[in-house]
């Protein structure tokens, strides 16, 4: 008789520990993914990638090994133990060149084995003609003008489902719902090329259904951002020196993934991420003392928010999802952290933000949704409390940051002039730069919770080899004081 | 392995398209064996076996007078699942818009014979571990943290249409990397190997580079931005090449006016000792010989003695403008168009002695970090220097300095070089790809702000 799913990851683990391992685990995950554009009018891509495999990551004399093979139906029991005897042995190769063994904290184990994202609207039950005829709709309301070289609309749905087993006796399953849509359009004049994108540079994605894309309204915003691509063609480039800036929601959403999320991802911290992405300046010795930013900077990591991309049930190494405070009235309070690293600070138990891409990644330490609380400010009011000359800035269009994440440089897709307390004449380029504690110590303004979003990372990179995984970052418009503006042309 | 088969991989795919109902039906049908061994200064973190297989199935369907066009990939090479994506490729392509742009697949065609080390296979995690060994122990004797990446992988690959075309290839790769970081919060050093066996790789060079350099790099003294004359090593200089390999290269980028290429076709735009071709059949490091639609990859000079050339086309691409096809199609449908994949960076006659010798108050960058585009027409970059940043001073290196971040144009920083190493190596960069190419020294290259370290 053939195995159901969970038997399946039970008989992997029990595999691997039939092999020597000390400690086992094994996920099965199938991803089922659609996603379609339209690019100037003409579909662009059409894709229905899935997914459907096993990886089992093991721990033996201190040192972890991982498998990982793909399910084939009638073999899959095959597969798994294949996994488990590929991880196996490359702990076994890598053993003896073990220094320190790696830490290992206890789960708590709660009675939940099962979770499921909320959709209102299940978006594999949108038609495919349904999804492309917004599309359509949102690429013809960036028609209009002569200087429009390309107008793009995206959409993509996702359902992740998973069944994983540990020999500590875990057996959780879950489905992880994601959909997202975004336009963008791009302008070409005076030697100039330059985009305009709505929700943000991205589009916008969270965990849920169809109904975050409905609420995009997206054909209502084509011919606002077609106007100010063009616009941008004739726009002066953004002063440098130092200034007031306001920045917008989606940029501060990049601001906060870069600046404080990376830094605070444990594994990092303690060198494991040296040998591409880098380490980081909030080492441990910071914790609960050092100043991160201005009072008003509260950031907090929460991978249970409704519409969250990384809101699920538990991580990949069955540690229940959780919410806590990495910045808490501008002092360093918190880490994202493992069961491998949770015990370097003092904790007895993971954060739960181990993660993996799909079922052929070993996980590690991602950002999970981290936001930065709002404030009370209303945005029109905080665009008139700044003095003339103060920049707003907002839409991703560049990072760059050091790989102790400290010195930084980004640039938006557009910014404004503040003269009179309103928002006046366009700049193209906007580029910022500054040193991470310094500009979050900057903030004294952030603007309240109607002006407040989360706002989706669907591809951040990280691990060697590289793998790519998603979170939501919330915030709302703030304003820092003296940021420093580049002269980026 | 079977799985990495190419008869196997070519069977599958044929077997696809002849079920297929579409008017038009493409398959590649691709596998990957990946092993890596991950460590820092506790040893090992991360080790992985992995087979990675895919299928990608392109369908053109008639509906409503044209045809509609849809993909679908499933990462197993078991019939019925190649089956599931056939169908879900059909399905998507039934229910989608007409395309008037889309360009009948090609026909039948040779492509040169590319085949990978097939002792990568076999190697296991023996000589991998080894390498660790080696890295944990040279860092240990000389006070310095480790961390590093030793991989081994094998992809194989068969593309077969509707219209003819079958071709199958694979390529190996090996490689190894160590940063080797000053415990006190100093600086650190790196170096880097890669190839297409173990036995191209030279470990030995590897860890005495990285080491040397971290050594040397314990107290980096902090030095105003500005410009500065610059010698760039292999690896900085992949940091800076790949991105026009992301962004100006492709015909697509030219016809959307997001190219370094729009207006500087023909002219001469970059030193004259700068001479750029995509090449993946060049010997060092060859590559697949044929594109994500199977067409041959050609050998193109997109920048010669200095002089900007064409960019690289696909079947859609060349058919738009009535150019050649160059065979630099990516996995179709897609977006973004054609762009190179194999860059090689004509080499010159200059030593690295040389090339730092003629530098009377400069830098030695060894690697850049998180380098990224701020405009497409300039190819305006920024980006970090990392893991061994020197002051040079009357030809000489004198000390380690802090970090800086430079804000350049690409168009600028090519113009501007004044000297060309003779030896080139197989270098990476953050964000992805690989390319061959020497050292750089180039004038004037602008640093905008420092950092901390």
């Amino acid at each position: 008789m053939s195995m159901n799913r969970m038997e399946l990851a039970k008989d992997a683990v029990g595999a691997a520990e039939a092999a020597g391992a000390e400690y086992a685990d094994a996920r099965l995950v199938r991803l089922n993914e659609e996603e379609l554009s339209v690019k100037n009018g003409a579909p662009g891509d059409a894709q229905a990638p899935e997914e459907w495999g096993v990886g089992v990551r093991i721990r033996k004399g201190g040192c972890f090994g991982f498998g990982a093979r793909p399910l084939v139906a009638g073999s899959e029991a095959e597969a798994g133990r294949e996994a488990a005897a590929a991880a196996v042995e490359c702990a076994g190769a890598l053993e003896s060149a073990m220094r320190e063994p790696t830490g290992w904290a206890d789960v708590a184990r709660d009675e939940a084995t099962e979770y499921e994202t909320p959709v209102e609207i299940d978006p594999f039950g949108v038609s495919v003609s349904d999804r492309l005829e917004l599309l359509q709709a949102a690429n013809a309301s960036m028609e209009g003008h002569d200087s429009v070289v390309v107008r793009q609309a995206h959409c993509s749905l996702r359902r992740e489902e998973q069944w994983q087993a540990s020999s500590e006796g875990a057996a959780l399953h879950q489905v992880l719902v994601r959909t997202g849509a975004g336009m963008d359009v791009t302008a070409a004049a005076n030697g100039q090329v330059q985009k305009r994108s709505y929700p943000s540079s991205w589009g916008n994605y969270k965990s849920g259904g169809w109904e975050h894309v409905v609420a995009m309204e997206m054909p209502a915003h084509g011919e606002r951002i077609r106007d100010e691509a063009v616009a941008l063609c004739d726009a002066e480039p953004c002063p440098s020196g130092e200034r007031t800036v306001v920045i917008g929601a989606s940029q501060l959403a990049l601001q906060i993934h870069e600046s404080v999320g990376h830094p605070n991802e444990l594994d990092r911290v303690h060198g494991h991420e040296v040998d591409l992405a880098g380490s980081s300046f909030a080492t441990p010795e910071k914790l609960g003392g050092f100043r991160y930013g201005s009072e008003l900077v509260n950031l907090v990591a929460d991978s249970t928010i409704a519409g969250g991309l990384d809101t699920r049930g538990w991580d990949d190494e069955c540690v229940p999802s959780g919410r806590w405070h990495v910045v808490k009235d501008g002092v360093f309070s918190g880490y994202h952290t493992s069961r491998e690293w949770a015990h370097t600070i003092g904790e007895e138990g993971s954060r739960g933000t181990a993660r993996a891409q799909g079922w052929w990644n070993p996980p590690i330490i991602r950002i999970t949704n981290l936001s930065l609380q709002p404030g009370t400010w209303d945005f029109d009011s905080l665009i008139a409390d700044c003095e003339d000359g103060s920049i707003f800035m907002d839409f991703v269009k560049m990072w760059s940051i050091d790989q102790r994440r400290l010195n930084f440089q980004f640039t938006c897709e557009v910014a404004w002039e503040i003269q009179g307390g309103k928002l006046g004449r366009m700049f193209r380029n906007p580029t910022y730069q500054g040193r991470t504690p310094d500009f979050w110590g900057s903030c004294d303004a952030i603007c309240g919770p109607q002006h407040w979003d989360l706002w989706g990372v669907s591809n951040c990179g990280k691990g060697n080899p590289m793998q790519t995984a998603e979170m939501s970052h919330g915030a709302a418009p703030a304003r820092f004081r003296g940021l420093t503006l580049v002269g980026a042309e | 392995m079977d799985v990495v088969s190419g008869d196997r991989l070519l069977e599958l795919a044929h077997r696809l398209v002849e079920v297929s109902p579409a008017a038009e039906t493409e398959v590649i049908a691709g596998a990957s064996c990946d092993r890596f061994a991950r460590f820092a200064a506790s040893g090992p973190t991360q080790s992985a076996d992995r087979v990675l297989p895919r299928v990608q199935v392109r369908v053109r369907v008639e509906r409503g007078g044209g045809l509609a066009e849809a993909q679908a990939v499933c990462d197993s090479l078991d019939p019925a699942g190649a089956q599931a994506a056939l169908d879900r490729a059909l399905a998507f392509a039934a229910h989608g818009s007409v395309s008037k742009e889309l360009v009948p697949l090609g026909g039948a065609t040779d492509v040169p014979a590319c085949v990978g080390d097939a002792s990568v296979l076999d190697q296991g995690f023996g000589a991998m571990s080894e390498w660790v060994e080696r890295a944990l122990s040279k860092c240990e004797e000389a006070d310095l943290l480790p961390a590093g990446l030793a991989q081994t992988t094998y992809d194989a690959r068969a593309l077969v249409n509707s219209s003819g075309r079958s071709v199958d290839g694979s390529v190996s790769r090996v490689a190894f990397a160590l940063t080797a970081s000053d415990p006190g919060g100093g600086g650190a050093g790196f170096g880097d190997a890669i190839g297409r066996n173990a036995q191209e790789l030279n470990v030995d060079r590897v860890l005495e580079r990285a080491v040397t350099k971290g050594a040397n790099n314990r107290e980096p003294v902090g030095i105003e931005p500005g410009r500065y004359t610059v010698v760039l090593e292999p690896n900085a200089v992949s940091s800076l090449l790949l991105f026009a390999s992301y962004q100006g290269l492709g015909a697509q980028d030219v016809a959307e006016e997001a190219s370094f290429l729009c207006g500087r076709r023909g002219e001469q735009a970059f030193a004259e000792s700068v001479s750029l071709f995509d090449d993946a059949g060049n010997d060092v490091y060859p590559g697949y010989s044929f594109d994500w639609e199977g067409t041959p990859k050609q050998r193109v000079e997109l920048v010669r003695e200095g002089v900007l050339g064409d960019p690289v086309t696909d079947r859609l691409w060349a058919a738009k403008q009535g150019v050649p096809n160059t065979g630099h199609a990516y996995p179709q449908p897609n977006t973004y168009g054609p762009k190179p994949g194999n860059l090689v960076l004509a080499a010159g006659d200059q030593s690295m002695e040389e090339l730092v010798g003629g530098v009377e108050r400069g830098l030695l960058v060894t690697q850049l970090h998180y380098t990224n585009m701020i405009d497409p027409r300039d190819l305006l970059l920024t980006g970090m220097t990392r893991n061994g940043t020197f002051l040079i001073e009357d030809g000489e290196i004198t000390k380690p300095v802090k970090n800086l971040r430079f804000t350049e144009s690409l168009v600028n920083a090519m113009a501007s070089v004044s000297g060309v190493g003779k030896e080139r190596e197989v270098a990476g960069a953050l964000f992805d790809g690989e390319i061959i190419c020497p050292a750089l020294r180039i004038e004037n290259f602008r640093f905008t702000s420092s950092t901390d370290f």
